[in-house]
């Protein structure tokens, strides 16, 4: 395992390209503009420029960025796999895309490639040709025994939300697994916040579609900091409890920012903790920018970077729907200057 | 076997000095090359995306090689008066060749060790100019603090030199 000293170049650079990324001003910018066309005229003027030509829609311009910032990073990076523990999602993602097409695919239809994305790990391209050939034993985080028990999950009771879950449990313990190997506490306690936030979109989804203690538990994952024990005894309880459940956990504040005192609304206050818990995981990695050589750095800025593209595309989202400023204002995200 | 010893006795004297110079010279020089190695490598990290602060980055990562200086100013002082450099007239005793050593310890070992940890100081320094490019002056302030015992290792080996009287 390399020690800090071996990080001093990538955190200078690190220090280097943070300049580049979109401080809260700017993005207020593409906040104020008026309409689409001018909201993508602001994104113009910054390194988003280099995706945007004539016609490309602009999530694939967002793709392309976050991409590019991955395959910069694997580069300089000492340890690929500080990079991989973002790719892994989109790895899953992709899987999911294409058993779900297989699956479901209709004689003669068509299948949706289109919805696979070059984030992952592997190759769409790759994804695709080993997926139809049940070639899976080049896969990597342990695909090659998931893919094969997806495809039995789904001979035996065609239930699509049980392959997803499986999929998701899957990636979260491969998450956590790869960070461990790695033995950086600031990423492990990440990829922990990671599981935990999860886990509590979880809960508050369970909640709302009306699923007891008994069925919920295969809904979360292992690994995060609140166990799921505790998380499956939540069911029963009104989210206001939750507040008091948290309190003194380091989880504590986002939930009550988010829940409040009063009564739950899910439609109001679903997006105040989603943003809570992408800020939580922010939090865990801030203190990284203080050390010149913790490996800590290179989760705070990639985290950093998915954020501002996922505000960047929440902006442009509201600016096509036509929704008002100040609603966008309160779903940003604090991303890197946090 | 008698003239043997009393000639290695003879020439004892000028082996510690030797030895004390190796020392000053050689961990001094060591602790600067691995403090400039250290500010080195955020040197590059921020030049490879801005080219253009090359001058800055230059100047603190030259900091940690003042040590490696002093170190050697120290030998030559310490050669110079046991009569190894020039004055090939000087006899060292043994005593005096210890005393000698020992004086080039101050540097050797504060050179050694400001230096490192002032590799590390101005590479934190060069990560501030590459967000704050006008903090320049906070930027040298801050490493130049561990040049102090440096200097102060260099002050304390010069004096016992200087009090070291060789007949």
């Amino acid at each position: 395992m390399p020690r800090n000293d071996d990080y001093g170049y990538a955190v200078a650079r690190i220090r280097a390209l943070e300049l580049q990324l979109f401080e809260p001003s700017r993005l207020q910018r593409i906040i104020d503009a008026d309409g689409l066309d001018a909201a993508l005229q602001v994104l113009a003027e910054s390194g988003y420029a280099r995706w945007m030509n004539e016609g490309a829609r602009y999530d694939s311009a967002l793709e392309a960025e976050l991409c590019a910032t991955f395959d910069e990073f694997a580069a300089f990076v000492p340890d690929r796999e500080l990079i991989d523990v973002f790719r892994i999602p989109y790895d899953f993602h992709n899987v999911k895309v294409l058993l779900k097409g297989f699956f479901k695919a209709k004689p003669g239809g068509k299948k949706r490639y289109d919805l696979l994305t070059r984030l992952g790990s592997v190759p769409p391209d790759d994804l695709v040709s080993r997926v139809e050939s049940e070639e899976y034993g080049l896969l990597p985080w342990r695909l090659s025994e998931t893919i094969p028990s997806c495809v039995s999950m789904w001979e035996q009771n065609a239930d699509i939300v049980e392959i997803e879950r499986a999929l998701d449990r899957r990636m979260f313990a491969e998450i956590i697994s790869l960070a461990a190997s790695l033995g950086f506490p600031g990423v492990i306690s990440w990829t922990r916040a990671r599981v935990d936030s999860e886990n509590i979109r979880n809960l508050l989804r369970m909640k709302r579609f009306g699923f007891d203690s008994s069925a919920a538990e295969p809904f979360f994952h292992d690994g995060g900091t609140v166990a799921v024990s505790a998380l499956v005894s939540m069911i029963s309880d009104q989210p206001d409890a939750w507040v008091r459940n948290f309190a003194y956990s380091y989880a504590g504040e986002a939930v009550s920012a988010a829940i409040g005192s009063g009564g739950f609304d899910f439609s109001e206050q679903m997006p105040a903790l989603e943003r809570a818990l992408d800020d939580l995981c922010s939090s865990v990695v801030k203190g990284a920018r203080y050390s010149t050589t913790a490996p800590e750095n290179v989760t705070a800025y990639l985290w950093g970077k998915e954020m501002e593209i996922k505000n960047i595309r929440t902006i442009l989202v509201s600016k096509a729907a036509k929704t008002n400023r100040e609603g966008v204002k309160g779903m940003m995200r604090r991303g890197y200057f946090g | 076997m008698e003239s043997i010893i009393s000639t290695m006795a003879g020439q004892l004297g000028q082996v510690f000095v030797v030895l004390g110079a190796a020392l000053a010279a050689g961990m001094a020089g060591s602790g600067s090359a691995w403090g400039i190695g250290i500010a080195n490598e955020a040197a590059a990290g921020i030049l490879t995306e801005d080219p253009k602060k090359f001058v800055s980055a230059l100047i603190l990562l030259a900091l940690p090689g003042t040590q490696g200086i002093y170190g050697f100013l120290i030998a030559i002082i310490a050669l110079r008066q046991a009569g190894i450099m020039g004055d090939a007239s000087a006899v060292v005793t043994i005593w005096q060749g210890l005393a000698i050593g020992a004086a080039c310890l101050p540097i050797a070992i504060a050179g050694f060790y400001s230096a490192i940890w002032q590799g590390k100081s101005s590479a934190a320094s060069i990560l501030l100019i590459s967000k704050r490019p006008e903090q320049m002056g906070k930027a040298m302030v801050l490493p130049a603090m561990c040049e102090t015992y440096a200097v102060l290792g260099l002050l304390v080996s010069f004096l016992m030199l200087r009090g070291i009287k060789v007949g």
